[in-house]
């Protein structure tokens, strides 16, 4: 039961697991910001025609569990438009979509964190819309956006755990494997290395994002 | 072209109806389990003893750094090994719990935290003994700070709920690939089930604004 010895032989695949869930969430992360400032910059944009589209694909998003949003793409997307969806793609565009919705938010906040002024000041230097973005307002946002970008990450990792269920072999995929191919006997072990796994990313993650969010704030302090 | 037909599910209604049920039930007991928790939680990590801060600390970052589905796991597959065998509700509601009592500490502690020194001054000022003071000034304002931010906490149980399909909890997402299985329907029966938990979570972030609007509004007791 609690005897670790043959929990050694399973590290290598757990720790191999582990490094699949890093490539699904860097993945899904990466997508997922950049669909997440480009959705964000729409939602607090002043045309309706962008902010509206924006608005909806965020609030039905976020109101959907991931689950929901994983099984739509790997079994009803494949049903609809007859063709195959394999679990990787479908669980990384379904982590994507769900971390761009949830971005946006931040993103949104972010910008709305902005006062007015800046963007007066900026216009009246004679800069249009995506230089005063760029050059005044994104990197001003960037210094609020960093600790629930931070949480939106931590998260999205979190709901990689998921793209298990579909059959797609990450850390907890690799874990159940394992206690499969025992008949259940290291179950507990196993089920104590994932969330060790899980959490060593995470908080690691987390710690990182302090730590920037401290410099960001001295540096930005000491440019005052 | 796929021919949405919605018609063939029509008998399976019911059986859809009492997956939602189950899904409202288990989120609400969730719910009031996580609550008064999370209260407790962030009393301890605001507490003078040390012993306590660490407690409520490690509690947070241990369970808000590992997967939902990995604590449902844990209970239900790893607990029976140590003699403790959970059925799938108890073990779905007991998982939400666990996840939701980390999200709600640190809600109820960015409310103590908004409480400005001086209320904790004044209360003891009148006289108020520290458990007085707690109970009839600070708390209340507490209340009314981190009333909009536990809204989001439900709607995020309910859509965390989901995930006790997997370890067999009956509720509405086990209910839909049942009957998926059964009729091969899964885009209408995806596409409902993404329709309800919007209109849930819709439903109520609405509701929770309307009364919580009201209480925010109303004139504090002091």
């Amino acid at each position: 039961m609690i005897g670790s010895g043959h929990l050694a032989s399973y590290l290598l695949l757990l720790l191999s697991g582990a490094a699949v869930t890093l490539k699904l969430s860097l993945g899904a992360l990466a997508l997922g910001s950049l669909g997440g400032v480009a959705l964000g910059a729409m939602r607090s944009s002043r045309l309706a025609l962008l902010r509206l589209p924006a608005l909806l694909y965020i609030e039905g998003l976020r109101s959907i569990p991931f689950v929901i949003l994983l099984f739509l793409i790997f079994y009803a997307m494949p049903l609809a438009l007859d063709i195959d969806i394999p679990p990787y793609p479908a669980a990384i565009s379904a982590l994507s979509l769900h971390c761009s919705a949830y971005m946006a938010e931040v993103v949104r906040s972010g910008i709305e964190s902005v006062p007015k002024g800046q963007w007066e000041a900026a216009a009246s230097l004679g800069l249009g819309y995506v230089r005063i973005m760029r050059l005044v307002v994104l990197p001003q946002a960037l210094r609020v956006m960093i600790p629930p970008t931070i949480g939106v990450y931590v998260s999205t990792i979190k709901e990689s755990s998921l793209a298990s269920i579909v059959g797609f072999v990450e850390l907890l995929g690799q874990g159940m494997a394992i206690r499969e191919s025992n008949a259940g006997r290291s179950t507990a072990d196993v089920l104590v290395a994932v969330a060790f796994g899980y959490f060593a990313i995470c908080f690691t993650l987390s710690r990182l994002g302090q730590h920037l969010e401290r410099r960001t704030i001295s540096t930005a302090s000491v440019r005052r | 072209m796929y021919d949405f037909n919605v018609r063939v599910l029509l008998p399976y209604l019911p059986v859809f109806g009492k997956g939602a049920l189950l899904t409202l039930e288990i989120s609400a007991l969730a719910i009031l389990i996580s609550f008064p928790c999370g209260l407790v939680g962030a009393l301890m990590r605001i507490s003078g003893s040390p012993l306590l801060r660490a407690l409520g600390t490690g509690y947070v970052e241990v369970v808000r750094n590992i997967p939902l589905l990995v604590v449902l796991y844990v209970l239900f597959y790893a607990l029976p090994v140590y003699g403790v065998p959970l059925n799938a509700f108890t073990a779905g509601v007991l998982g939400l719990s666990i996840n939701s009592i980390a999200f709600t500490i640190e809600i109820f502690r960015g409310g103590f935290a908004a409480i400005p020194a001086g209320q904790h001054e004044a209360a003891s000022a009148l006289g108020l003994g520290p458990v007085q003071s707690l109970l009839l000034v600070i708390i209340p304002q507490v209340f009314r700070i981190v009333l909009p931010t536990l809204g989001n906490q439900v709607v995020s149980v309910v859509l965390g709920s989901a995930q006790a399909s997997i370890i067999g909890v009956t509720e509405l997402t086990y209910q839909t690939q049942s009957i998926g299985s059964a009729t091969f329907r899964y885009f209408e029966l995806f596409t409902m089930a993404a329709l309800f938990y919007i209109l849930c979570a819709q439903l109520i972030g609405a509701v929770w604004r309307l009364f919580t609007g009201r209480a925010a509004k109303a004139p504090l007791g002091i």
